[in-house]
């Protein structure tokens, strides 16, 4: 299976940006995520790929083959839709061979695909069947049969799941993980879902205003990300972000805040005065504590005043008021404060992210 | 509740009482003519079946049944073909679009009278303008209106023009209900523009097209204005058409009885001819 090359990809609308100079190898049988909002890129780059939108400037390469130019029947890649784009007036089986009777397969090797796909994806029973028959799960599995009757080059998925009920959505994205990793087919999948993006991505893309933020492995993205929005888009639920100053004192560097300061291994602060900066700690990186009446909040805790508990089960998000700052944490223990409880939350020092005024990472490790 | 029922029949009084006057009356009034005989001055008499005889002996209705099937083998099939390839021509991005829409709709909300006198001038043997732009191109003259063999093409292809924007936008209104991501779908699995069409776009049309055979049937088979005004339904009683044959024995002969007969006849032969219709398009859906 070839890759899918990005060169200097740039696409613009009129006058407005979609994508900027995004550059990119997603790698032979790999599953790439294009994540973001609405409004990031992530769906235009897909279909630049598929040839149903023209680039600006720069090359889209197949394998060593430049498709940028070429019409989208010339490309062979296969897209699964949102809505899947099924066939309304043809059954699974008609729904599943039309691409390749288009292109005159002959009839024994298309019924040879037609049975392949189908006996994989389960859907023998649903030859006959139209789409509206179908369930929301059946035609995503049609949608993804048509797409791999082709034996493309690349698949692109296009937010596949976000029709789908959320216990569906978490079976179909497993599904979908699996049959990749059988097929090795390179793909490209977009979705908003941070979930989807940390469970499926060989790599992940992260995309804003149609610049690339960080591209990485998921758990990369997760421990270290390069600047406050990824920080803020992966993980869930998202990061705590606490504005302060760093400042140097007792040979050590502090992370100052309204009501806190915590000791940061790692940053030199040596020659620096104060620097404005923004400190993230995500939510499980917080230790709940009780204090005993009458003393001080210790330096690197947060002493706060619960404002609600939300019991999942095993765990439980607690939304804790302190001075000016709303902090989320995820809390273990058994035994839970009631609202309008004063806690200590203590932060993990070799946890937390520290973020320059412009939004990018400061190094704290090393 | 009782406020709410008086108020409900209130409401709907007006139009039951104009159902009553201009559609019920006048059906129930016809199928009573057709046991009369009636020349609107003296009394209507008892008939007894005496008009049903006569029609399934009469050839000139019979003939005139042939001619509207003529007219409708030509119109139906044309008026298909033409209001697809426009829509789908008008439902393009394109410079004026509004405009060429609204031009293309124009004839439909013009009389037919007025469409008639307009095409007997463009039909016109030695000065009209069609037989004038085909003599440059080297054909013609074609003796449109007087020809037993072309009148009626003619006066179908007129009429085609004439009703052409109304199902323009039925299959505009189609067109907006297939779906973008299908289009692209077939697109990326090869198709080209003809595959597109035949494979999705056609199909999902289905239902438009329905519409469109089943309104231009019945709206055929009450061919009378154009017949009327251009060719008093000859040459050769070759135009003659049901319905101006149900006016003639109505207000030339004053025979009220059989013009009844006439049109009672006509809805039998549309319902049939329909509901064959929809079996025929049915079965080929089903396929």
């Amino acid at each position: 299976m070839p890759s899918v090359t990005f060169d200097h990809v740039t696409k613009r609308f009129n006058d407005v940006t979609i994508v900027e100079d995004f550059n990119l190898q997603v790698a032979d049988g790999e599953l790439l995520v294009l994540v973001g909002g609405s409004g990031s890129g992530k769906s235009t780059i897909l279909r630049l790929v598929a040839g149903l939108e023209a680039v600006t400037s720069g090359t889209i390469r197949l394998g060593d083959t430049d498709i940028t130019e070429r019409a989208p029947r010339d490309r062979d890649v296969a897209m699964v839709f949102q809505d899947y784009a099924l066939y309304p007036h043809l059954s699974v089986r008609e729904n599943l061979s039309l691409g390749l009777r288009i292109r005159r397969v002959p009839k024994e090797e298309v019924s040879r695909r037609v049975a392949w796909a189908v006996d994989m994806l389960g859907l023998t029973e649903l030859l006959d069947r139209k789409p509206k028959q179908l369930s929301g799960g059946q035609r995503q599995r049609v949608a993804m049969g048509r797409a791999m009757v082709r034996e493309p080059s690349a698949f692109l998925f296009d937010e596949p799941l976000s029709n789908l009920d959320a216990g569906l959505r978490a079976q179909m994205r497993m599904e979908i993980g699996a049959l990749q990793r059988r097929l090795h087919t390179t793909t490209i999948y977009v979705t908003h879902d941070q979930v989807e993006a940390m469970t499926l991505g060989d790599r992940i893309v992260v995309l804003s205003s149609g610049r690339v933020q960080q591209i990485g492995k998921p758990i990369d993205l997760y421990r270290a990300p390069a600047n406050r929005f990824v920080a803020g888009f992966i993980g869930s639920p998202p990061m705590n972000f606490i504005e302060g100053a760093l400042e140097h004192a007792d040979e050590m560097t502090w992370f100052v805040s309204d009501g806190m300061r915590i000791a940061l291994a790692g940053v030199s602060a040596a020659g620096l005065t104060r620097r404005e900066v923004t400190l993230g700690i995500r939510p499980d990186d917080l230790r709940m504590t009780f204090p005993s009446s009458g003393t001080a909040v210790e330096d690197g805790s947060i002493r706060g005043r619960v404002e609600l508990v939300e019991r999942l089960g095993g765990s439980s998000h607690m939304h804790v008021h302190a001075g000016s700052l709303h902090i989320l944490a995820v809390v273990t223990a058994l035994e839970l404060p009631a609202v309008d409880d004063v806690i200590d939350l203590l932060i993990l020092p070799q946890r937390v992210h520290v973020f320059a005024p412009d939004g990018q990472a400061i190094a704290i490790q090393g | 509740m009782r406020a709410e029922r008086r108020a409900g029949w209130l409401l709907s009084a007006p139009y039951a009482a104009f159902l009553l006057a201009f559609s019920a009356y006048p059906i129930v009034f016809a199928l009573a003519l057709v046991m009369m005989h009636w020349d609107l001055v003296t009394r209507p008499s008892f008939a007894g079946a005496d008009n049903l005889t006569l029609l399934a002996q009469d050839a000139r209705f019979w003939q005139a049944v042939g001619n509207t099937f003529v007219f409708l083998a030509i119109h139906v099939p044309l008026q298909i073909v033409t209001a697809l390839v426009l829509a789908l021509a008008l439902n393009r991005p394109m410079w004026l679009r509004a405009f060429w829409r609204a031009a293309f709709f124009l004839p439909v909300v013009i009389s037919g009278a007025v469409v008639a006198i307009l095409w007997n001038a463009l039909y016109a043997t030695d000065v009209g303008l069609i037989n004038a732009v085909l003599a440059r191109v080297g054909v013609g003259p074609v003796p449109w209106l007087t020809d037993p063999l072309i009148a009626m093409p003619a006066i179908a292809i007129m009429v085609t023009w004439k009703n052409v924007g109304f199902y323009v936008i039925i299959y505009l209104a189609g067109l907006q209900y297939v779906p973008k991501s299908c289009q692209e779908a077939i697109e990326l699995e090869g198709a080209s523009a003809w595959q597109r069409f035949r494979h999705l776009t056609l199909p999902l049309l289905l239902p438009q097209t329905v519409l469109v055979v089943t309104l231009s049937t019945i709206n055929g088979f009450q061919l009378f204005i154009e017949p009327y005004v251009m060719t008093g339904g000859g040459p050769l009683r070759r135009t003659f058409s049901v319905v101006l044959y149900m006016y003639t024995n109505a207000f030339s002969y004053q025979k009220m009885g059989y013009a009844a007969t006439i049109g009672v006849a006509l809805a039998v032969i549309i319902g049939a001819v329909v509901a064959i219709q929809r079996r025929l398009i049915g079965q080929a859906e089903a396929m």
